[in-house]
């Protein structure tokens, strides 16, 4: 199964360190000695604030998932419990992004590849769990309230296990009433 | 503070007064947030919805400028439903009957039409605050800056006295203070009043004491605060009392006071002006002389913290260039001027330092280093004396018969209201990424990309689609004193007719529109309130070329490499 980064709304205080940790995961330290214009600022998360809530949205990694049912030149598979946009592949068709029903995918442009009309080439971004780096998600490790989690197959089980007995129980409280 | 920071998420009740920790102190609203996990319950004061205000139990979201009717409310409310905790006030307090005769007529229903809040919501406050045992105030600058900041102040400190939250771990009253090492720089003495350790140039015993330690006469006058500089320069007709020399660092005033047009003034009249920093900043723009300094991973010292907490910080990586940390260029400069300072080290300056002050006395490094951060008071250098972590212990203050005192004054409106040509309110407030006045973050290029020029002017929605404004779109914002350009951002978490803008901006500068009108105690500005009207700018393109422009002529100003392959 895959795994998804989890935001909680209760514990987010929206201060989008979770964005530039991303941003950082992938382009690596040399974003902090190269020249300002040659890496992109591409986060893979984004912080979505309303009147109730802040935490940020990104990919759910569906076990069905539509940007890859749609995507014209297989640029989208599925791998090591992960869905992941293979860039250079992509022609840029934005069906990807048209066809999320998260909003979890973007278009960036890539540093220093060009395309026909002489501007820099643009391909669809989305969060690929910080695959082949230690330590998991960037953003889980650097968000300062601990308000994301990666979940696995396993939390999933727990999770759904500890609902279910909540749910046993309230129905024999309800069958027996204390006093 | 009279607590400690680590104590917040273990109080009963947090009353969040004008205070926004998630952009201000991310590492305090953990502390809040991690409260609430555990149960605590928050009570928020904000004319926003900010993030305490999301996860609050009751947000009371008052008209910007109404603190004090609102305090005196809540007081009210204690003081008639009998919630006081009338030990602690026989025994450790003063002034109370005066205090009630003050606050007797700020009835909930008295105060529901100034603070917008409805009565009922006071009262629920107010129960919940008195009833749960540890409560604990914090506030910030929605408390400070306004030309009625010290009332205020003193008004929360009343509902701690009232209903006896003071003396013990996780209550009181706390101050999240704006910069870091903001606490630092009162106990240093970097004020005008007062020497280190909070003693007083008035007092003639300190002076004295000051005198012989240094080997100088002292002035016996309490100096000019900061904010009263612009006006000493252009407008004192006593020449005696004239300012013709402006030493500046570690500030940016032509970003950071209100009424920029008339600090701009004041600088360019000013004979001479010194200004000490590690980047070029507006006030640089001004200056005669400009001295470069290191940053923080280049020096080492103490810093302190909000809580009182004195905490070493040491040097990551030696300064490149002609630098020198400030202890070395401000003992040069005394030197140069025929007063020799010859420190070794920065341990040295603080043993000097804490001789002097009784209250810092056992605050030693050695201490510093074992235990991490030693809180003032800490009067005994002897390893046991670990510091004060909450102050007032058993109900004792600071006063001559240990007692605390009451204080109630009347609400009075901000100085200037809405009106036909500016009919909305515009505050100053904080946002995460850009730390003051971003001479740091805005030299931070992962934060630059996250928000740089010339940032946003949060709307309420219904506001917006009335003016015809869309997310990002560059509109004119004007105030009696000036304008800038910013883009629009309209949120439902602020109030029809309210504006709000960070004031770290160059092109943004919304301090173009602040005013200039002082606490008479603290001397703070009333950042937080003045007349502003929005306008929309109909051509974009122009507007945005405009901004453009107006960024490169600042660049170009301060001499800043502007073309590629630049290390910015």
């Amino acid at each position: 199964m895959n795994y998804f980064v989890k935001g909680n709304p209760d514990l987010c205080i929206g201060c989008r360190t979770c964005m530039i940790g991303c941003v950082v995961a992938h382009e690596g330290k040399r974003i902090f000695e190269i020249d300002p214009d040659s890496y992109t600022f591409n986060p893979k998360l984004h912080m979505v604030k309303t009147a109730a809530l802040s935490v940020p949205v990104q990919c759910k990694h569906c076990e069905n998932p539509a940007c890859m049912a749609v995507c014209p030149v297989g640029a989208i598979s599925q791998k090591d419990h992960c869905v992941v946009i293979d860039t250079d592949k992509c022609m840029g068709c934005k069906s990807c992004m048209d066809a999320c029903p998260f909003g979890a995918i973007n278009m960036v442009p890539v540093a220093g590849k060009f395309q026909a009309d002489g501007t820099e080439k643009k391909v669809a971004n989305k969060c690929d769990l910080c695959t082949g780096l230690p330590g998991g998600p960037a953003c889980v490790r650097v968000c300062p309230t601990e308000a994301l989690t990666l979940v696995t197959e396993e939390e999933l089980e727990e999770a759904a296990e500890a609902k279910r007995k909540k749910a046993a129980l309230n129905a024999f409280s309800e069958n027996y009433p204390q006093e | 503070m009279s607590m400690g920071i680590p104590e917040i998420e273990d109080s009963g009740c947090l009353l969040c007064f004008g205070y926004n920790g998630a952009d201000s102190h991310p590492i305090v609203a953990r502390r809040i947030v991690r409260g609430k996990q555990k149960g605590m319950k928050i009570i928020c004061v904000d004319p926003r919805v900010t993030e305490t205000a999301r996860i609050s139990d009751i947000h009371l979201q008052l008209k910007g400028g109404s603190n004090l009717a609102l305090v005196n409310a809540i007081a009210n409310v204690i003081w008639s439903e009998g919630l006081t905790d009338d030990a602690f006030i026989r025994e450790h307090t003063k002034g109370y009957d005066e205090f009630i005769e003050v606050i007797k007529e700020y009835t909930p229903e008295y105060a529901e039409p100034i603070t917008h809040v409805p009565a009922e919501e006071i009262r629920r406050a107010a129960r919940l605050y008195a009833t749960t045992k540890p409560a604990m105030i914090l506030y910030g600058m929605g408390v400070c800056q306004f030309s009625q900041a010290v009332d205020v102040v003193k008004g929360l400190a009343n509902l701690a006295l009232m209903t006896g939250n003071f003396g013990g771990p996780a209550m009181g009253i706390g101050p999240v203070r704006g910069q870091n090492n903001v606490q630092g720089a009162c106990d240093m003495g970097a004020l005008p009043n007062s020497y280190p350790g909070y003693q007083n140039v008035t007092d003639p015993k300190s002076r004295e004491k000051f005198e012989k330690a240094w080997g100088v006469s002292l002035p016996d006058k309490v100096g000019c605060p900061i904010t009263h500089v612009p006006r000493r320069i252009l407008h004192e007709k006593d020449e005696s009392k004239r300012i013709h020399a402006y030493y500046i660092f570690g500030e940016d005033p032509a970003q950071s006071d209100p009424d920029l047009a008339e600090v701009r003034e004041a600088l360019d009249k000013c004979d001479f002006v010194v200004m000490q920093d590690i980047y070029m900043n507006k006030t640089g723009l001004y200056a005669d002389v400009i001295l470069p300094a290191t940053g923080w991973g280049e020096n080492e010292g103490v810093y302190t913290c909000a809580d009182r907490g004195f905490q070493r910080i040491r040097k990551l990586v030696e300064p490149e260039g002609d630098l020198k940390p400030d202890w070395q260029i401000i003992a040069e400069i005394s030197t140069a001027m025929g007063y020799p300072m010859e420190y070794k080290n920065t341990e040295e300056i603080w043993n000097e330092l804490i001789d002097l002050c009784p209250s810092f006395q056992g605050a030693t490094y050695e201490k510093m280093e074992k235990y991490g951060c030693v809180q003032w008071p800490c009067r005994d250098k002897s390893m046991e004396d670990k510091g004060t972590p909450y102050l007032h212990k058993d109900g004792k203050f600071a006063t001559a018969d240990q007692k605390a005192l009451f204080y109630g004054t009347q609400w009075h409106p901000p100085l200037e209201k809405e009106n036909e040509q500016y009919p909305m309110t515009l505050s100053t407030v904080r946002e995460v990424g850009h730390y003051s006045v971003r001479t740091m973050t805005g030299n931070c290029r992962t934060l630059r990309n996250l928000e740089d020029e010339p940032g946003w002017v949060q709307m309420n929605t219904e506001d917006c689609r009335r003016l015809g404004l869309k997310k990002g779109e560059l509109v004119k914002i004007l105030s009696k004193r000036g304008y800038c350009i910013t883009r629009c951002l309209p949120t439902d978490r602020v109030t029809p007719g309210a504006t709000y803008m960070t004031y770290q901006w160059w092109i943004g500068a919304c301090n173009e529109l602040t005013i200039a009108e002082l606490d008479p105690v603290s001397n703070t500005p009333e950042y937080k309130y003045c007349a502003c009207r929005v306008e929309k700018i109909e051509d974009q393109e122009w507007a945005e070329r405009h901004v453009q422009e107006l960024y490169e002529d600042i660049r170009a100003q301060m001499g800043i490499h502007t073309g590629k392959g630049a290390k910015a």
